[in-house]
């Protein structure tokens, strides 16, 4: 599946890569800045106490003035602390090329090394090297590559490059204050193209610095003590916690959101208007769809189903099409020309069903939305830059209820997670209105469990399994297996079952729903554990929860450097009934106790016996209630707590006791 | 911004592509090799190469043209990913005449893949600069189960080196495997075919044939020999015709190849003022020549790895830079540092050599083909006196005694191999005087970890514990990577996760490493606290696992058949765990004690109660061995065992 993009992300990521990858100077200033000696003698980071090396400064002087190019002129200086920080640090590749439509090239670079002794060594010429990385089909990315000499720790780099976007404006540029060593000062020199649309810059997670102007036509942004950007588990998304800033051009008032979205709403409307038109035949085919369905939401279902089993979803990874095989497919330039050919893209397949909808009579409009796993987005921002096409909404009573059939993995009603609890901008005639797009609650993407299972005396546990996965769940099962070969699926359940318990043996499995839009996707299979139980002289020792065997804890470092952010909320269900080896009896039947924190979550086990021989496990346990999906690093350690509780919970064991006639025996 | 929402076409996104293909006709040869009917495979085995053939032609002015066919048959989806030709060069000394690829669908129709399809990308982007790159026909996309993707490529190289090594196959099954060549006029050709049994070649005239058929798939196996030492490969050398002079280099014996490596690295040993005066300087306050070594072995480790590589058809890659500049930039790659270590000993009165080896299989180099293509890497052999004693010192018939050492790995000081480099064979570069040695074989009480834990168990379940790791050789140098390749935060996670898993919600309040790098040493002390370690069962029983940390958990041989040799890299632990019981509780169960002890390492288990404590000990042993198939079950049961005892609990019970 892919999902429309102004710009491929890709493209984007080169273009960063290019612009920042490392690092600038003065234009025409051949001459350093002077070094100063407490700068060179110092021996610890300043902005994050255990850095391997930190960036003095990073200025960086974009030139967007001239009518032609676009001209970023870097400077870096670097101090390094450690070995790792000069393994990290004395590398430089700069990118350049010809890539898609534009042409980049690299002047002017200088680097050199003072050591802690002050000794100065220059980067030579000769030791700057040209390659090409990749050259195919037009395009050509070439990097400017070099080692910077004598570098140990305690030693400053710096170094220097002119880098010229030809026929290029800065609009779209992201300006980038953070990397992967920390900054003491990042300095942006921004000079506008002055004969065209206004140029605005929007800062991202930092603390909007002051525009200062400066000789030159110049204006410039200062950021100070910018620490690394880390990795972690869980964490938002990378625009979302990185700080950064948007340089765009528009003629459109940004100062007042109300009046932007207005007209981006009123742009956007002439694009679609004929993108949803309602004729004869959408009229006709609309009639059909709903067939005899009464209520809204009948109507809307039938629509939806007419939709996913009339047209071919030509933009699904799973339609056996290759890039070439779609290449030759026709345009669609309207609902009627999907239905006649039979098939769509899946933007083709939601602009018919909002046709579709608008002929049956209901209120329909086209949503932009962000995208959650990029950022997370608020309107007061007025730029359409983070807002894509997504989804249709449609007005059922008072509640603006969206689809999006085109995705054909999700089932009626649903969003993709990324476009959920989002503010979405409806585009219509009368004008911009923002909704939010509902978060679908834990019971929707839910993992349900059941094993059948048997154990004998030598600690096997065998029996059949079942799981099936529901909502957003789903989707995810469904995405990492639907272009897999059968066996390849079948080895996918194995590497899951086997990373948690090695001594597992799998057979008769069978994998359902691959493709299937409604129906869960779900596994069934035999499964055998030697070794499962665990036997000393006169007892069995026996973890019950048997789908979280073997499972480590959530969270397992004591400190966290960023918000956690789970994607959606999601439940659990675990029913396991397992059937005690003759001549044992349970020497305790207690339950963890249940736990609960407030609506996001809650979790419960029940164990019973049945006919002292037959233990049952009833586990459930939901994250996420009231679309509580992010946590800042304030609540990390209850949340910690949580999770340490419930995976403690999970590994609760039961202790099967002998008989003492077995025991005997 | 208007001008970007307008332009942009909603919810379409074009992605460019190349030319569409019409329906196109395969040669030949591919047709042929797509006729073919495969045997059954196993369900998991993804593609089986129809033919894979490489056709040489060497001329007596060095030019040596080759051309490749192959042709793979896609069995599974996943084996969409072979459908691709990849043809390796060099800017400097060959290229690439012509390459075309085509896939012939289960229906028949045939596309043709030329030049527009073509990618040349560089194939190390981690060096500075590198001549070897790579053109590639990516297919995958064009493929499916039933597919045959083939192609085509000729590449003219001009060579200084008369030989070639070639293999019969990667992992995947193949039917037909061919190495022709074609030899000047009175030259003649000497092959040998490693890891299989022998193969005479077919010879007509100065053309030669060798050719395997039906080789089954090499399947991916845990702990498995290198596929270098399964597959079968050729290795062939070029024999001139008395009298002809070529520009291509042959050798008869390791000693050529020693004579000629040394005129390549002995010129680049300078020594200038600088270099020597810090020689002297490290070595200042050394007063034993193995001190002197250290110094200067520590120096030359620290310099980082950074590998510029020109003029590799002309033997450049064998090449090291001069030491001096090497010194004067501080960095260089494994042959550079080993270079300078050489130079810097010259300059403090020690003699040394570089070695070359192979890193990444210690059976991959064989003593029967006398070739500096065996070799991907280089370390050092330093002459030392009767005074010097390391394990790592080896005699040299005439050289006398040598000490091996690695300056590259930085994790692994005077005295120490690394693994992966014990036990092969490798050149020491010394002209008339070099020769093919076996690198040593550190033994496992040099590489050894010992790990003390004492644990206070309380009668809620909570604990506090307190480790302490002591490891030496080879045991150490992990220990140190970890530490050393992480920044302090990381690793304290890196620790919080390895305690985690044995003690769930472990609350870590001390993790102090002591990087012992000079004497080969690592140690490493924590202490941590956790809830609910043990579980009260009806208020009247405690369980608890006593391995505390690094608890077997899983078992990596879980197959009931294996396909080939189990590999065991050396291993030795030593750990006695002291636990104080709760006041109210006695023992009432204890797992068996266990003891195992086989030709490929031993396991103890032991637990014994004194006083208020239960003291619980274990050791493993593994030594480096190759386990043969037969032998399988024994040592996946030996491991089953230590996975059982390691997982059962030790049961109190409240007086």
């Amino acid at each position: 599946m892919f999902r429309p993009r102004f710009f491929s992300p890709f493209f984007l990521a080169l273009v960063c890569l290019l612009v920042f990858s490392a690092t600038s100077a003065f234009a025409n200033d051949n001459d350093w800045k002077p070094i100063d000696p407490a700068e060179l003698s110092s021996t610890k980071p300043v902005v994050e106490p255990n850095a391997d090396a930190e960036a003095i400064f990073w200025e960086v002087r974009m030139d967007d003035s001239s009518s032609e190019d676009l001209v970023f002129n870097h400077y870096i200086r670097i101090k390094i602390f450690t070995d790792r920080g000069r393994e990290s640090q004395s590398k430089v590749d700069i990118p350049f090329g010809k890539i898609s439509s534009y042409k980049i090239r690299i002047e002017d670079i200088a680097a050199r090394t003072i050591k802690s002794d002050g000794t100065i060594i220059e980067l030579k010429k000769t030791d700057i090297f040209e390659r090409t990385i990749v050259k195919a089909n037009g395009l050509k990315v070439k990097a400017k590559s070099f080692a910077m000499p004598g570098v140990e720790p305690g030693a400053i780099i710096e170094y220097r490059w002119r880098e010229v976007h030809e026929n290029q404006m800065a609009n779209g540029i992201r300006l980038e204050f953070q990397r992967d060593i920390p900054v003491r000062t990042v300095k942006y020199y921004i000079k506008p193209y002055a004969n065209g649309e206004t140029m605005r810059v929007q800062t991202f997670h930092g603390n909007g610095p002051e525009l200062v102007k400066e000789r030159s036509g110049f204006y410039s942004v200062t950021m100070t003590n910018m620490t690394a950007v880390h990795e972690e588990p869980n964490m938002p998304p990378g625009d979302q916690i990185k700080t950064w800033m948007l340089i765009y051009y528009t003629p459109l008032p940004t100062s007042n959101p109300i009046i932007y979205w207005g007209l981006v709403t009123v742009a956007y409307n002439e694009i679609l208007k004929p993108l949803i038109k309602v004729d004869n035949l959408v009229k006709q085919t609309s009639a059909t769809a709903v067939g005899d369905a009464t209520t809204p939401e009948q109507k809307l279902k039938k629509i939806f189903d007419y939709v996913r089993a009339n047209i071919k979803n030509v933009s699904d990874d799973a339609s056996g099409l290759t890039a070439e095989d779609r290449l030759k497919l026709k345009t669609n330039k309207s609902p009627s020309d999907t239905i006649k050919r039979g098939q769509g893209t899946m933007a083709d397949i939601d602009l018919l069903f909002a046709a579709l909808a608008k002929a049956a009579g209901f209120e329909v409009r086209v949503a932009l939305a962000p995208d959650r796993s990029e950022i997370f987005f608020e309107p007061q921002f007025a730029n359409a830059y983070f807002l894509e096409p997504s989804s249709i909404a449609v007005k059922v009573g008072d509640i603006w209820r969206f689809f999006n059939p085109g995705y054909n993995l999700l089932p009626f009603g649903m969003l993709r997670w990324q476009e959920e609890g989002e503010e979405a901008l409806l585009i219509s005639e009368t004008g911009a209105l923002w909704v939010r797009t509902p978060m679908s609650p834990p019971e929707l993407s839910q993992v349900k469990r059941t094993a059948k299972l048997h154990l004998a005396e030598d600690g096997t546990l065998e029996g059949d399994v079942r799981i099936e996965y529901t909502g957003h769940l789903a989707v995810e099962k469904k995405e990492a297996n639907d272009e897999d070969s059968p066996q390849q699926r079948e080895d996918n359940l194995r590497d899951m079952i086997k990373a948690n318990m090695s001594t597992a043996e799998l057979s008769n499995i069978q994998i359902e729903n691959v493709t299937d839009p409604v129906k869960p996707f779900a596994y069934a299979f035999h499964i055998k554990v030697p070794g499962y139980a665990q036997k000393t002289g006169k007892r069995l020792f026996l973890q019950p929860a048997f789908f979280q065997h073997g499972l480590g804890a959530q969270f397992q470092t004591s400190e966290r450097r960023y918000a956690v952010y789970f994607h959606f909320p999601w439940s659990e269900d675990d029913n396991v009934t397992i059937d005690l080896p003759a001549g044992y009896t349970l020497d305790h039947a207690e339950s963890p106790a249940p736990m609960a924190a407030g609506n996001i979550s809650a979790y419960n086990v029940r164990i019973q016996v049945a006919d002292n021989h037959t233990v049952i496990y009833h586990r459930t346990f939901f994250f996420g209630g009231g679309e509580n999906i992010v946590f800042p690093t304030s609540s990390y350690g209850a949340l910690k707590q949580v999770f340490d509780a419930v995976h403690t919970s999970d590994e609760h064991t039961l202790a099967l006791k002998q008989n003492a006639t077995a025991a005997s025996n | 911004m208007l001008k970007k929402l307008i332009g942009c076409s909603f919810f379409l996104l074009l992605l460019a592509a190349p030319a569409l293909a019409g329906n196109d006709e395969a040669p030949a040869w591919l047709r042929d090799a797509a006729a073919q009917s495969n045997p059954a495979y196993d369900a998991d085995v993804p593609a089986v190469v129809l033919r894979r053939e490489q056709n040489t032609t060497v001329g007596d002015d060095g030019r040596i043209v080759t051309t490749t066919y192959y042709a793979v048959r896609v069995l599974r989806r996943e084996g969409r990913e072979f459908a691709r030709a990849v043809v390796p060069y060099l800017t400097d000394s060959s290229k690439v005449r012509d390459i075309n690829a085509w896939v012939i669908r289960a229906g028949g129709t045939v596309k043709h893949f030329g030049s527009d399809y073509v990618t040349d990308a560089i194939s190390d982007p981690n060096d500075v600069y590198n001549e070897v790159r790579v053109k590639v026909i990516p297919a995958a996309d064009d493929a499916d189960s039933g597919t045959v993707f083939g192609y085509q490529a000729t590449v003219e190289e001009r060579s200084i080196f008369g030989y070639d090594d070639w293999s019969f196959q990667d992992r995947l099954p193949t039917l037909v495997a061919r190495y022709a060549l074609t030899l000047p006029t009175g030259w003649r050709a000497q092959g040998i075919v490693f890891n299989h049994a022998k193969i005479d070649p077919t010879v007509t005239g100065t053309s030669y044939s060798w050719e395997l058929d039906n080789l089954r798939p090499i399947e991916i196996e845990p702990a498995s020999p290198e596929v270098t030492d399964i597959a079968p490969r050729l290795a062939v050398s070029y024999v001139p015709a008395q009298g002809a002079t070529t520009t291509l280099k042959t050798f008869t014996n390791w000693t050529d190849v020693s004579r000629w490596l040394s005129e390549l690295h002995d010129p680049q040993a300078t020594v200038n003022d600088a270099l020597a005066t810090k020689a002297m300087q490290l070595t200042a306050n050394a007063h034993t020549e193995l001190q002197k070594i250290q110094a200067i072995a520590r120096y030359v480790q620290g310099l980082q790895y950074i590998s510029i590589d020109i003029g590799l058809g002309r033997g450049g890659g064998f090449r090291p830079h001069a030491a001096t500049e090497v010194f004067a930039k501080s960095y260089g790659d494994c042959k550079d540092k080993a270079n300078l270590m050489r130079a810097m000993l010259k300059a403090v009165g020690i003699t040394a050599y570089t070695v070359v080896v192979y890193l990444g299989d210690p059976t991959y180099v064989r003593e029967e083909w006398a070739s500096p293509s065996q070799f991907n890497h280089c370390i050092v052999a330093v002459k030392v006196s009767d005074e010097t004693q390391s394990p790592t010192v080896v005699q040299s018939p005439k050289l006398g005694r040598l000490l091996i050492f690695d300056a590259t790995d930085d994790m692994t000081p005077v005295g120490d191999l690394p693994a992966p480099e014990q036990g092969s064979l490798a050149l020491v570069v010394a002209g008339d005087n070099g020769s093919l040695m076996r690198m040593p074989v550190t033994p496992p009480d040099s590489n050894h970890m010992e790990r003390q834990a004492e644990m206070t168990l309380n009668a809620n379940g909570s604990i506090t514990a307190s480790v302490h790791e002591r490891s030496i050789g080879q045991a150490a140098a992990g220990e140190r990577r970890l530490f050393r390749k992480v920044s302090r935060p990381e690793y304290t996670q890196v620790i919080e996760r390895w305690i985690t898993r044995g003690a769930s919600g472990a609350n870590v309040t001390r993790i102090e490493p002591a990087d012992g790098s000079a004497d080969g040493r690592f140690s490493l002390d924590v202490d941590f606290s956790s809830p609910a370690y043990a579980q009260l069962m009806q208020n009247r029983l405690l369980v608890f696992k006593p391995v505390l940390v690094e608890r077997s958990q899983s078992l990596l041989l879980t197959k009931s058949t294996r396909q080939h040799p189990v590999v065991l890299e050396p291993y030795a632990l030593t750990e006695t765990v002291h636990i104080k019981l709760p006041a109210d509780f006695d023992v009432d169960e204890l797992p068996d004690p266990l003891k195992l002890d086989t030709p490929f390492g031993s396991y103890t288990a032991s637990y014994e109660v004194k006083g208020d404590q239960l003291v619980f000990t274990r050791t493993l042993t593994l030594h480096a061995t190759t386990i043969p198939t037969d032998q399988y079950a024994s040592v996946r049961s030996f491991f089953e065992r230590i996975l059982a005892t390691e997982q059962t609990p030790v049961v109190l019970a409240r007086r």
